[in-house]
């Protein structure tokens, strides 16, 4: 396998015609469903179009599946443009495959080598429970969300808009932790399948805006109580969860969680 | 109120938060014990050092008290240590087959139950060797250095406190990270602050065994010349060896 | 003035538009609907079945009124709905920059960009609430964009004249949708949201005449169930997937509308598809969608194809005298900046000269090498570095050396299910909400509007009309137990069957990509007669073929995706015979709609308003027992009151 990735991108433009099409082997985790055993099959493809996106891959290879009759690979995606978070997989053994600050559905096959083996996981944690093959549960995120993770305003009872003036640089901040796309990357390639990342982003952003003051104390207790029950891990402040993240949310979030729980532990209402 | 408290001990952030306070505790007391240690290289054939120990005595009961209170962080820490790692062990039941991580991690953060370990059976056998043992008539100082020039003495604390120098090198930035009183610019000189308590306390526990097992060896082949040496007089000899 | 247009109304479709002055007809209406006693909405059970912007922002303001609400959405989470991808901007007429702007020119702007076809009165009410829209959306905490003072920032977009578009980094449909969706799961947590992910809705069910209930699959263990309510909301989004490639999200589909469609609901403007010029193009038959790149782009490109056919040399080979800079030759005054859709053609008509570029011809230069020259590579960065990084990620082609290649995509649906004021469909107590209804862009959308009729429709315009529905009419209890909700659950199973037992030897996606195709071909960027008969008796062929000849493995009790496919598939078949019926209906050239028999010597969209200034609804009359498709039209007369029709010029 090689891992000279980082060397192989293509800078210039590659005139089409030179294109050469890639072999791959290909270690794909299936599993019938939550409760099953699940094993790697191993599939061979020989004509892999460099131009493909890495889920384009996978639709050719599931094309040829139903054609001999046997179940296609399920995966979730949707945007297939690294905005949405549907798309998962841990390719290699990284989640979102070794490029920074991507997504899966971005990752094209100009990207890999001709006869490379690549092993192809679902995001695993306990907290995302496998649904089918590659497909996980993550709504373990959604009930974090609905433990606290929002403003309380009814439609109808907003002031203007600019009647409060938020500095352009504290905006910046809150819109660098809200660029989360709730993807549970961080949770997968974290060693304890933390969700620090994830949550520590939402705290920050509403933190950060003075409409979300008055429910600070209470949204992050409730949400780190919630983040708990759902059997995420403990952060041990290795920043993998940072290095994985397709949209680069910091570390610094996490840091200011920290400081948001305990402050809200130590004097919250 | 009482609800808040027991966060502390059961939520991931206060089980941390907990285990850094306690931790950056514990480094504090083995600056003070690192500075207190420096008088073993008194040239006094170890006065000095066993009229600190008799001070530190003569507080009595307080001296219990403190005791008492750095076992009590000791086991706070170690028990939430080994807590959070099973508990970290187990949200992922099911391991990838193949793990490849972004370089993010160290070696020192990937280890931190293992020199954590490595740490707390070296506490024994150091606590068994100097706290819990009679005091030898020839006085502490004197205990400590023949401890220190046997192979097995040296080898056993060089090990504890190299494993004690590891663990520092990412428990003192990840303890500011867990109080939340890093980002914005501190990370940086953060880090480097805690690698150099790492060194300094790794290479400065470290350099008793090393000096005085040196200092042995040398005590020794001059041993087989004069064979009646006291062995008090090996920190003369050591001392001397270091000038 | 009033309707230029001789045409007579139809009787099902009474718009309920409120009468008098525009700027006041929504307040008048308003207190003229009826009103729900606060303690008895408890007792009101609605159903919303999607939770993009319109699905998010109506689910949580009805929960916050009281009532209890059952929401559905496709994906593991409502967050991920296809609004996420929005990523130009929102508009509203806030008027902060001072820069002339009003209700009633946001009002105008959108009349005129749809071409004078849509309702005066809805779009009127959708200017007046924008400006709720932007209060309520910073009050949940959504980061747009602001000035170093502290103020939000706008910016102009899609050639407007005024800066009224208010923007979130390239995320503004994800900052809106979060918003949204916080409010929407803050209620999901107080337990007035009962919330269904990884739930399809494949059916509605009508009680003596009343929406009733659906029928849904839950996609992770194939079972088949019903839900009863008072009301259904369709928030289901557009269909532009019925063309396979499109800037839409995979999951984006007709299904649901076009169940309720079968089930009594008119389908208007079926035809008016909004192509986007900016997209990177096809590489080749993998293709699985096409990537919109924002359209700030054209502000420091130019776009261009060689003079010459079939000139296959590099572009930097081409002098500059043999370059063609089609729009800023036909478009003097607007010139790159020209609306989407007259771009957009500009560029097939180059591509079908054979001028195109590109291995596969089918694409114009957008060059930004002046631009470079001009304010330097780095200033160039600054500007557009992130979507220059994700050009060269997909083509693999370095736009800072070579020019970026771009062609037109499928991005947006004009047409939908028809409603009225209130937004109800012609099925009582079915509303629809969003992209999936027709209401407010008439044949052509206005960039950065289509996020704001969402929310307006979600936030500040169910909320009270849904009243006139629950109070007015008499509602009794109904449960899933009811013969109807077992009579259409059965249907759904068949249909399930039927799609399994075909046991053919072809995919759905491999239909779906060659009626994707067809349509593009016959019913795109511009249609005539010829090619959309033509196209009506290929896509009947093809749909007959599907249902014979799809072949879907696995099973139907647990997920299974090429299942879920399949079923939307087959709903596109019938959407694509309604699209080309409509297209080929309208005799005239308006918006998105392009008739290649109705242009202009110079080749510009020619209107007929005497004839056809109308929203054409269908109505779904199958022709024979045997289950064949067939529709009937129904015409609602556009008045236009406030504004004077007049030709859209951009020369
Ligand atoms: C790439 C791109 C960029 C865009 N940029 C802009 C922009 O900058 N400004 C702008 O104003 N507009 C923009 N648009 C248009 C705009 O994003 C959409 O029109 C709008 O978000 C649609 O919102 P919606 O709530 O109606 O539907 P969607 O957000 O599409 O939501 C549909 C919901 O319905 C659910 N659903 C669908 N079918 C079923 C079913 N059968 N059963 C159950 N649930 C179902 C889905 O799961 C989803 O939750 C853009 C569109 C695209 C494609
Ligand atoms: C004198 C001895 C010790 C000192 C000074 C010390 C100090 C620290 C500090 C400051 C941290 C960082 C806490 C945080 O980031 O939250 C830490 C982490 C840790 N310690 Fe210790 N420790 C000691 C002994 C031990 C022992 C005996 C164990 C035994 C299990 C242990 C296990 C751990 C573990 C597993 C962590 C990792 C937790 C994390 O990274 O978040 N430590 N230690
Ligand atoms: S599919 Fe949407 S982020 Fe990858």
């Amino acid at each position: 396998m090689s891992s000279s990735h980082d060397t192989h991108a293509s800078h210039a433009a590659a005139p089409t015609h030179e294109k050469k099409h890639l072999a791959l082997t290909l270690h794909v985790w299936r599993q019938r469903a939550a409760t099953s055993e699940g094993k790697f099959v191993t599939y061979k493809l020989d004509d892999v179009s460099p131009d493909m996106s890495f889920l384009e891959m996978l639709d050719v290879l599931n094309e040829r599946l139903i054609a001999n009759g046997e179940e296609p690979i399920a995966f979730d995606h949707d945007c297939r443009e690294g905005i949405c978070g549907a798309c998962s997989l841990t390719i290699n053994g990284q989640p979102h495959g070794f490029e920074r600050e991507t997504t899966t559905c971005q990752i094209h096959m100009r990207r890999f080598e001709d006869g490379q083996t690549i092993y192809i996981e679902p995001f695993r944690a306990n907290a995302f429970p496998v649904v089918k093959d590659l497909v996980v549960d993550r709504g373990a995120f959604d009930r974090i969300i609905a433990a606290g993770g929002f403003i309380t305003a009814r439609a109808g009872s907003a002031p203007d808009a600019n009647a409060l003036p938020i500095a352009g640089d504290v905006a910046e901040s809150a819109m660098d932790a809200a660029a989360c796309i709730g993807c549970g990357a961080c949770v997968a390639s974290c060693k304890n399948a933390s969700a620090m990342l994830f949550v520590s982003a939402k705290v920050s952003h509403l933190a950060l805006l003075p409409q979300g003051q008055a429910e600070r104390s209470r949204r992050v207790l409730a949400m780190v109580e919630q983040m708990d029950k759902e059997g995420f891990g403990n952060c041990t402040n290795e920043s993998e969860c940072e290095a994985a993240c397709p949209k680069g949310i910091s570390v610094a979030n996490i840091a200011r969680l920290n400081r948001e729980y305990l402050r809200a532990l130590a004097c919250g209402d | 109120m009482v609800r808040r408290i027991a966060s502390l001990w059961s939520s991931s952030i206060g089980k941390k938060a907990l285990m850094s306070v306690t931790g950056l505790l514990l480094i504090g007391f083995l600056v003070l014990h690192l500075v207190g240690n420096l008088q073993l290289f008194a040239d006094d054939g170890g006065k000095s050092f066993d009229a600190y120990a008799a001070k530190l005595k003569s507080f009595g009961p307080l001296l219990y008290v403190a005791e008492f209170g750095l076992g009590a962080l000791f086991l706070a820490h170690l028990a939430l240590g080994l807590r959070v790692t099973f508990e970290n062990r187990a949200a992922r039941a099911q391991r990838y087959a193949l793990e490849r991580d972004r370089g993010a991690r160290s070696f020192a953060s990937a280890t931190m139950v293992v020199t954590g370990v490595i740490v707390l059976i070296f506490l024994v056998i150091h606590l068994l060797d100097f706290r819990l043992r009679e005091m030898a008539p020839d006085g502490l100082a004197a205990m400590v250095v023949r401890r220190l020039s046997e192979p097995a003495g040296a080898l056993i604390y060089v090990v504890g406190v190299a494993a004690l120098g590891v663990h520092l090198s990412h428990a003192f930035r990840s303890a500011f990270q867990t109080l939340g009183l890093s980002g914005k610019g501190w990370d940086t000189p953060l880090a480097r602050l805690g690698k150099a308590i790492a060194i300094v306390l790794g290479v400065g526990f470290a350099m008793f065994p090393l000096v005085f097992f040196s200092g042995a060896k040398k005590a020794s082949h001059q041993a087989s010349l004069e064979p009646a040496r006291p062995i008090h007089a090996a920190s003369d000899v050591t001392t001397e060896a270091i000038r | 003035m009033s309707s230029p247009t001789t045409v007579e109304a139809s009787s099902k479709l009474a718009s309920k538009c409120p009468s008098g002055p525009l700027a006041e007809r929504w307040s008048k209406h308003r207190f003229e609907l009826k009103l729900v006693n606060p303690a008895n909405r408890r007792k009101f059970h609605v159903l919303v079945v999607g939770t993009g912007l319109a699905g998010a922002s109506a689910a949580s303001s009805l929960a916050e009124l009281g009532y209890s609400v059952s929401a559905f959405c496709i994906q593991d989470s409502p967050r991920r709905a296809h609004s996420i991808a929005a990523q130009g901007g929102i508009n509203a007429a806030k008027n902060y920059q001072n820069d002339g702007d009003s209700v009633h020119r946001l009002f105008y702007d959108t009349i005129k960009g749809g071409d004078f076809r849509a309702r005066e009165s809805n779009v009127h009410r959708l200017a007046e609430v924008s400006v709720n829209i932007i209060d309520q959306c910073v009050a949940l905490g959504v980061p747009f964009a602001r000035e170093y003072g502290g103020l939000l920032a706008n910016r102009s977009f899609g050639g407007a004249q005024v800066s009224r578009t208010f923007y979130a980094r390239g995320q503004t449909g994800q900052q809106l949708l979060l918003g949204a969706y916080s409010g929407l799961m803050r209620q999901v947590g107080e337990g007035q949201v009962k919330l269904y992910p990884r739930h399809e809705m494949l059916d509605l069910v009508v009680i003596d005449g009343v929406a009733r209930g659906i029928v849904c699959r839950d996609l992770t263990t194939g079972e088949i169930k019903s839900y009863a309510g008072d009301a259904v909301l369709l928030c289901t989004g557009g269909y532009g997937n019925v063309f396979y490639l499109s800037t839409n999200a995979k999951a984006c589909n007709v299904t649901a509308a076009w169940r309720a469609h079968k089930r009594g609901a008119l389908f208007a403007n079926a035809c008016y598809t909004q192509i986007h010029p900016t997209c990177i193009p096809v590489s080749g038959s993998h293709q699985s969608k096409l990537t919109l790149m924002s359209e700030s782009l054209r502000n420091d490109g130019r776009v261009w194809v060689p003079k010459a056919k079939g000139d296959t040399r590099s572009p930097e080979q081409i002098p500059e005298d043999e370059r063609d800079y089609y729009l800023e030759r036909k478009y003097p005054s607007f010139g790159n900046l020209s609306p989407r859709d007259i771009s957009s053609r500009a560029a097939k008509q180059v591509c079908d000269e054979g001028r195109g570029v590109g291995a596969s011809k089918m694409s114009v230069f957008l060059d930004f090498r002046a631009a470079i020259e001009r304010d330097g590579v780095d200033e160039i960065r600054s500007r557009y570095g992130n979507l220059f990084q994700m050009y060269e990620r997909i083509t693999g082609e370095d736009p800072y050396r070579v020019p970026m290649r771009i062609y037109p995509a499928v991005h947006y649906t004009m047409g939908g299910l028809w409603v009225d004021y209130n937004l109800e469909s012609t099925v009582p107590g079915l509303f629809v909400l969003g992209e999936a209804n027709f209401s407010d862009h008439g044949a052509n959308r206005l960039g950065a509007s289509a996020l704001m009729q969402g929310l307006a429709d979600g936030y500040f315009v169910i909320p009270y009309t849904i009243a006139a529905h629950l109070a007015g009419r008499k509602l009794g209890k109904i449960s899933t137990s009811h013969d109807e909700f077992k009579r259409v659950e059965q249907g759904v199973r068949e249909r399930i069957e039927r799609l399994k037992n075909a046991k053919g030897k072809r995919s759905p996606d491999s239909f779906h990509r060659e009626l994707g195709l067809l349509m593009w071909d016959k019913c795109g960027m511009a249609r005539n007669a010829d090619g959309l008969r033509e196209a009506l008796v290929k896509i009947r062929e093809l749909r007959d073929a599907y249902w014979q000849d799809v072949k879907i493995p696995g099973d139907a009790a647990e997920l299974n995706n090429v299942l879920e496919h399949a079923g939307r598939v087959a709903d596109f078949f019938e959407l694509a015979e309604l699209m080309c019926m409509d297209a080929l209906h309208r005799n005239e050239s308006c918006g998105g709609h392009f008739r290649e028999e109705y242009q202009t010597p110079d080749g510009e969209a020619k209107r007929d308003d005497a004839n056809f200034c109308y929203a054409g609804a269908w109505e779904y009359a199958p022709e024979s027992p045997s289950g064949k498709v067939g529709w009937s039209m129904h015409k609602e007369p556009l008045v236009f009151e406030n504004v004077k029709l007049a030709e859209r010029s951009y020369k």
